[in-house]
């Protein structure tokens, strides 16, 4: 029997089911510690609910998810999470600092305000994200690129160890993509694992080390070159993927 | 002739409805500030209307007229038309337009089924409806006042101790459970605020004008400013603002009545901001615009 | 039963019915809430017209309403043409405005003149039959008969004339628009029909309950069916039934027939809500109880697939550690072993369970949909 290494994310047995209908089917996924991610399947194939199955954010109907060998619930600290940026209303009245400072609310608890430190760590996160002429800009005055940068800076300052991120490369522009890139392998370098959800194919390979190919259960996961084979594709796109790959 | 008329109008019980409508204004305008901001502005009108069963049950099982116990009867019926309008969103296919619409309109049928009742009993009479649609401001009391102000001083602290919380839950709800922050009692916390907001400010303009004191002010607000802070500071002014200028206004002139007075003078506020506020202003728009297209023209001549 | 009540029922089903066809598209449309706006803020026009004619059933009325009624669709489209308003906050800032210039108005000059309050919020169906059509002394019925009956028939026309614009506007509006179908006409065709009906049915229930008619029957008929002409149907239907039924409680409670007729209708909602086959709350309770095995086993069967002919596969199908893997109570896993062994789909080798030819078949087609 091998070593048991320790694993980032470990999902076992994962179903989830809205109402009566199934997104989820016993899904396994090891992720090893330091690896950058990228879940990959058609539209409606279930990833952004089994991110939000790793968060907790939907009530699994059988298995389990350990992070770090815990649950999720022990181990919110470590984990950083970047939502779809269509989830929310940029209308809001609030600027860039202050929705990158929101990263700390995790940290800080309940009723504490954020201080100086806060304020610091938040600066500290907008530089890394080439946004930190922005602070004091309303959100609504943003680019999509730029408002993803936000949200990616304020799951910088969560400052934690496993990175969930659910399509950041969505509606962005190339040179915001390569700098989202660039700074998720920076990332991994430091020994991050990052989980991203992503829709081009093309770019699995440039991106990537690690991939799973879900559609409703997973078809393959691990490193990008054994895993992300034709043969795989076939199995997770069925007949579309003639189609996606003449694009 | 006319001023000094005004003056000697300007007398303790003018005093006390003013106060009283001014605080009123400043309650509803800071909470509805949430219900903007999270595109409920709607609920507070199902809520107003729905409050009326309340009401009528409050005083049909205690039978007293006591402004506290018909403000809880209120505030149950208007908190549980608000979970009626959750459940049949989540459990059926009916929109939230629709859900909203339904509870609205029925909740308060029944309310009139049991005013009717308690007419023929002979306890009521129909002034007490009228109240309760187009409120009664001018009846406003010093004892009232305390009233107002110590339920709307907590609701409002309540969003202080809170603010980091609800402006999450407000901005970015998955993003705040995966922090470990329980939805579903932020939720109820600030449905609870705004019902709280709402059957206070049935006094004042009653069930069928209530939505516009719980969105104009906020939405004036929205205009002038980019911070959240400030935008509820400013939606506290301008509803202060319209149930003060509303009171006066309605006072100079007899069958002027109060509540849709404040409400008129909430919208004109609302007009002006739309109109004029710096920034995000139609006019400073329409100048920014103009300016921009006469810079490219400039740059075009050589 | 006498002829006065006789009346009152009719008038209470016409009306009914007239709101509740508009509604089905107001309910499909989303945009309710239009409805309840279009109420209350075509209450200045009402009484403008008053002035001018100095009469209750003048014509004019019902188009100063209709005129408002769109008016108060421009206010609230303009608004949110700013994009400083969000369309919620349009149409709550819209609607009480209006109606407070209507109050004021009524309050400050029409004080002494039969146009009170509660008869334009509230109605009285009670009242409905008194105002009667007469020509050369021949008793002709209730005038609120015929003004209602006029509408539903206005409705009726409207729907049947453009049923296949309504439906391609109502369902997918850029296609309409591509196809030449103008959805805008089609949309403020709409308003402009909820505003007449709406202005017609303050007679008899008022502008809040008128809301109950317009969006209860169909929301009613929504949760029945999906098709768009049944759904027509059933809103007619439902909204006759609530009327009736609501007239008759009324009468045994003896209080106000608007106010019942609401409360029937929200008793209807809620019994179709709970009871009805497919969609309604006991029917999908029942379905998961059964399911629950169904969905339990297939998970079974499909665990049992994703692991079979791998390393792993051995301690994934140990009996006694299924429970751990899954994340059930034991005692649920060994129901649902026993389960799925009656059905065929798996077979136990000592401690092991291996998935027969039919469980396989039954996780492939599970994994497929």
């Amino acid at each position: 029997m091998q070593a048991l290494e320790t694993k980032a994310i470990e999902v076992t047995d994962l179903t989830v089911a809205y109402q009566d209908k199934p997104v989820l089917w016993d899904i396994d996924l090891d992720v090893p510690p330091g690896v950058l991610l990228s879940i990959v399947g058609p539209n409606g194939a279930g990833k952004t609910t089994l991110i939000k199955a790793i968060l907790g954010l939907v009530r699994p109907a059988a298995g389990n998810v350990l992070i770090y060998d815990k649950p999720y619930e022990a181990q919110r600290r470590i984990v950083g999470y970047v939502p779809q940026r269509g989830t929310v209303d940029w209308d809001f009245p609030t600027n860039v600092l202050d929705v990158v400072m929101m990263g700390r609310y995790g940290a800080l608890g309940w009723i504490r305000r954020p201080r100086k430190q806060e304020r610091a760590l938040a600066m500290n996160a907008l530089e890394k994200v080439g946004m930190e002429g922005y602070a004091t800009r309303q959100i609504s005055q943003l680019s999509g690129g730029q408002q993803q940068r936000v949200f990616l800076a304020r799951a910088l300052v969560q400052d934690s160890t496993v990175y969930l991120m659910d399509e950041p490369f969505q509606g962005v522009d190339a040179t915001t993509e390569r700098a989202i890139v660039d700074l998720l392998q920076e990332l991994r370098e430091n020994g991050k694992t990052v989980v991203v959800v992503h829709h081009d194919l093309q770019t699995v390979t440039d991106y990537f080390d690690w991939v799973m190919l879900l559609n409703i259960r997973r078809i393959a996961s691990g490193p990008v070159e054994e895993t992300f084979t034709p043969e795989n594709l076939r199995q997770t796109y069925g007949g579309r993927i003639a189609f996606i790959k003449n694009e | 002739m006319e001023n000094l008329n005004i003056l000697a109008r300007f007398d303790y019980t003018l005093m006390v409805v003013t106060i009283g409508a001014a605080l009123l204004g400043a309650v509803s305008g800071s909470l509805g500030t949430y219900a903007v901001l999270r595109r409920q502005s709607l609920l507070g009108d199902a809520i107003s209307h729905a409050a009326l069963p309340g009401i009528a049950i409050a005083f049909l099982l205690t039978g007293s007229k006591a402004p506290l116990i018909l403000v809880l009867g209120a505030a149950i019926a208007g908190w549980l038309g608000t979970l009626l309008i959750m459940s049949i969103v989540r459990l059926t296919r009916i929109k939230y337009d629709s859900a909203l619409g339904i509870v609205l309109s029925t909740f308060f049928g029944f309310g009139l089924v049991l005013h009717t009742l308690i007419q023929r009993t002979g306890n009521a009479n129909q002034a007490g409806l009228d109240t309760f649609l187009f409120g009664q401001a001018a009846t406003i009391l010093a004892s009232d006042i305390l009233t107002i102000g110590v339920l709307g001083g907590v609701a409002i602290v309540i969003t202080f101790i809170f603010w980091k919380e609800l402006k999450l839950l407000v901005f970015d709800e998955g993003f705040a459970a995966s922090l470990g922050f329980p939805l579903r009692t932020l939720d109820i916390l600030l449905t609870s605020l705004l019902v709280i907001a709402i059957v206070l400010g049935l006094q004042a303009v009653g069930a069928v004008l209530m939505s516009a004191m719980l969105v104009a002010p906020a939405v004036a607000a929205r205009q002038w400013t980019n911070k959240l802070g400030l935008m509820m500071f400013l939606a506290a002014c301008f509803g202060a603002l319209a149930g003060v200028s509303g009171a006066i206004i309605s006072s100079t002139a007899s069958r002027i009545p109060t509540g849709p007075t404040i409400v008129l003078c909430a919208t004109v506020v609302v007009g002006f901001s739309i109109a004029f506020a710096s920034n995000r202003g139609l006019l400073w728009d329409w100048i920014r615009q103009k300016r921009n297209r006469r810079n490219l023209k400039m740059t075009e001549q050589p | 039963m006498l002829q006065g009540q006789l009346e009152i029922q009719l008038i209470a089903i016409v009306t009914a019915v007239a709101c509740a066809l508009p509604g089905v598209f107001l309910v499909l449309r989303r945009m309710t809430l239009m409805s309840d706006a279009i109420s209350h803020a075509i209450l200045p026009g009402i009484v403008l017209a008053f002035f001018l004619t100095e009469s209750l059933s003048s014509p004019l009325l019902i188009l100063a309403a209709a005129g408002t009624g769109v008016l108060t669709v421009v206010f609230v489209e303009l608004l949110q043409r700013t994009k400083l308003v969000k369309e919620d906050a349009a149409i709550g800032l819209t609607f009480p405005a209006l109606f407070s210039i209507g109050v004021i108005l009524i309050s400050r000059f029409a004080g002494n003149v039969h146009l009170d309050m509660d008869a334009v919020l509230l109605g009285e169906l009670a009242y409905a039959p008194l105002n009667r059509l007469e020509t050369f002394g021949n008793d002709l019925g209730p005038v609120s008969l015929y003004v209602m009956g006029t509408i539903l028939l206005l409705n009726l026309a409207f729907i049947l004339l453009f049923y296949k614009e309504l439906k391609l506007a109502t369902f997918d509006a850029s296609l309409a628009a591509t196809l030449g179908f103008a959805p805008t006409l089609i949309h403020y065709g709409l308003m402009t029909l909820v505003s007449v009906t709406t202005v017609g049915a303050f007679d008899a229930v008022g502008s809040i309950l008128v809301v109950a008619l317009i969006a209860g029957p169909p929301a009613t008929a929504y949760l029945m069916t999906d098709r768009l002409s049944r759904m027509l149907l059933l809103s007619a239907v439902v909204g006759g039934v609530n009327a009736v039924s609501g007239y008759w409680l009324a009468f045994a409670f003896d209080v106000s027939i608007a106010g019942s007729i609401a409360t029937v209708t929200l008793l209807m909602f809620g019994l179709t809500f709970m009871a009805v086959p497919n969609r309604g709350l006991i029917a999908i309770a029942r379905r998961r109880a059964c399911q629950k095995w169904e969905f339990a086993q297939t998970m079974l069967v499909i665990h049992l697939f994703n692991h079979e002919g791998l390393p792993e596969a051995e301690a994934e199908s140990e009996i006694a550690h299924l429970h751990e893997h899954l994340r059930w109570d034991p005692a649920f896993a060994t129901q649902v072993v026993k389960y799925a062994l009656n059905n065929r789909f798996v077979l136990q080798k000592e401690t092991q369970l291996t998935l027969t030819q039919q469980g396989r078949t039954i996780a492939q087609q599970a994994l497929v949909q």
